[in-house]
């Protein structure tokens, strides 16, 4: 009797202290982050062509662009991450230089650039995102709030998403919406300028200056467009699911309405049943696109991602795209990460791209004026486009090298080879470094 | 194309009821590389393909707004 109770008070004794074990274990949370994390973001970015929507599908596309920005991830406590994204993207263009091709000591002409301010601009922006994930994990609530600048556009944006994890974190759910109100500053091609509302028309004074040669009647349909604003609505669905020890895939959504002023204001259209006029060499815009004040565009997308052994995974996306403009599209991407070594991986890829054209493009000379919409914009055309990559990552979990106070933990840098079968052809060289504070 | 969406979910859905992984399990999956997003070294060129392509979302990138861009 006296070892029955004995044994019954070892075992209350093992459950209570158990128990406070347990309790313990829920008190106990890993920190979200554990410490602010730092990383710089850059790209260099070159293309050329001679489809540019500028100058109504003709003309060099030469572009570069130069971005760098700053991603701080700071844990405002144990489930709250506060995250600033800050970026810049200066760009130089010969097609956006031609918006005003009269300028230069040389020709107009849209294979060449000009010297206006327009063939310069940078992009700036400035993202906060705010997250605070539940006690177990399982539920994260996120906040985000955008603002960007360019010389002709302005947007401010709003975001919110929550994401739930079930089945032992091996399912995980998530919605996103973001709205964006941009502004539009619009800038139009120089010879339609006078051709606004209050203006001289073919009398002003840039027709004193600049001959006209061809059809010299000129007298194009142009009128500047009412409204500047453009509003985005979008909502974003995800599904992740682990299928396997080795295998896990992921489903994606996306809805998009967007309002407002779609076209690019700065973008000439060429139509064929219209006299030609020039200066120079450089044929003087009909009018500039018109499209649509609404687009709703569908995307669905997924990805499967398969570790095959300690050396290699295989990564796989695939997107099919629709929209109410006409255009559907599909886009593949494979990438077979290589470890090379416990910090280096080698990571090739390969992305195609199809799309069919939007319902209101024709290319140069080749749109009607008695259409309502039209464009000559190359990136709504019918193409394929095919994409060759390759990077190298290298990783030091303990991140034994160290810049100040922070603690180098990866550097990523890649490679990209863009190639269309429109002609346009471009590179694009990308890196990444993050960094952990000590 | 909505049917085969909803043909993939219950597929990927099936499979989450045949198996659940625990987390002393995950070291494979819980790889950098076996992340369900793009890399982070990628989000420029991501942003460039919504300038040149006219299809964007369902990759974590832009959807539409906050630039001049399709």
């Amino acid at each position: 009797m006296k070892n029955l109770f004995l044994h019954i008070l070892g075992v209350l004794v093992l459950c209570c202290t158990s128990g406070y074990a347990q309790n313990t274990e829920e008190t106990y949370k890993k920190r979200v982050l554990e410490t602010s994390e730092v990383e710089f973001l850059t790209s260099y970015y070159t293309q050329d062509g001679n489809n540019a929507a500028v100058s109504g599908g003709i003309g060099s596309e030469e572009l570069t662009d130069a971005t760098g920005t700053f991603v701080i991830s700071i844990p405002l406590s144990d489930d709250e991450v506060l995250t600033i994204d800050a970026g810049i993207s200066a760009y130089t263009s010969a097609s956006s230089s031609n918006v005003d091709p009269f300028d230069s000591n040389n020709a107009a002409d849209p294979f060449q650039a000009s010297s206006g301010a327009s063939g310069n601009d940078v992009w700036s922006n400035v993202t906060l995102a705010y997250s605070n994930s539940s006690d177990d994990r399982n539920n994260i609530w996120g906040a985000k709030l955008a603002v960007a600048v360019e010389y002709d556009y302005f947007s401010i944006g709003l975001g919110g998403s929550y994401t739930a994890l079930f089945n032992e974190k091996n399912t995980e759910l998530g919605i996103t919406t973001n709205i964006y109100l941009d502004k539009w500053n619009a800038i139009y091609p120089s010879e339609l300028r006078p051709f606004a509302a209050g203006g001289n028309g073919i009398n002003d004074a840039f027709f004193l200056v600049n001959t006209i040669t061809g059809n010299t009647n000129y007298n194009p349909q142009f009128s500047e467009f009412g409204k500047e604003t453009r509003n985005s609505y979008a909502v974003g669905l995800s599904f992740s699911q682990i299928l396997t020890k080795k295998l896990q895939g992921a489903l994606l959504f996306d809805a998009v309405l967007q309002d407002g002023l779609l076209s690019t204001p700065f973008q000439r259209v060429y139509f064929g049943d219209v006299a030609d006029s020039f200066i120079e060499n450089f044929q003087l815009a009909d009018d500039v696109e018109r499209l649509p004040d609404s687009r709703f565009k569908l995307a669905f997308g997924g990805r499967l991602n398969y570790y095959l052994n300690e050396t290699f995974v295989l990564r796989s996306y695939y997107r099919y795209y629709s929209d109410d403009w006409g255009i559907s599209s599909h886009t593949a991407n494979f990438e077979v990460p290589v470890k090379i070594s416990n910090s280096f991986t080698v990571y090739p890829s390969y992305r195609y791209y199809s799309q069919t054209s939007a319902d209101y493009f024709s290319p140069f000379e080749s749109n009607l004026s008695t259409n309502l919409f039209y464009t000559s914009d190359f990136d709504l055309s019918k193409y394929t486009a095919n994409q060759y990559g390759i990077g190298i990552t290298y990783t030091d979990i303990f991140t034994k090298r160290h810049i100040w106070k922070f603690g180098l933990k990866s550097i990523d840098l890649k490679f990209n080879q863009y190639d269309r079968n429109t002609g346009l052809s471009a590179s694009i060289v990308s890196g990444a470094v993050t960094f952990v504070m000590d | 194309m909505i049917k085969k969406g909803i043909l993939a979910v219950i597929i990927l859905t099936s499979f989450s009821s045949c198996v659940v992984i625990k987390e002393y399990d995950k070291v494979f999956i819980n790889d950098p590389d076996m992340v369900l997003a793009d890399r982070k070294c990628d989000r420029n060129l991501t942003t460039f393909h919504s300038y040149r392509e006219a299809a964007s979302g369902a990759n974590g990138g832009k959807t539409g707004g906050g630039c001049g861009c399709n």
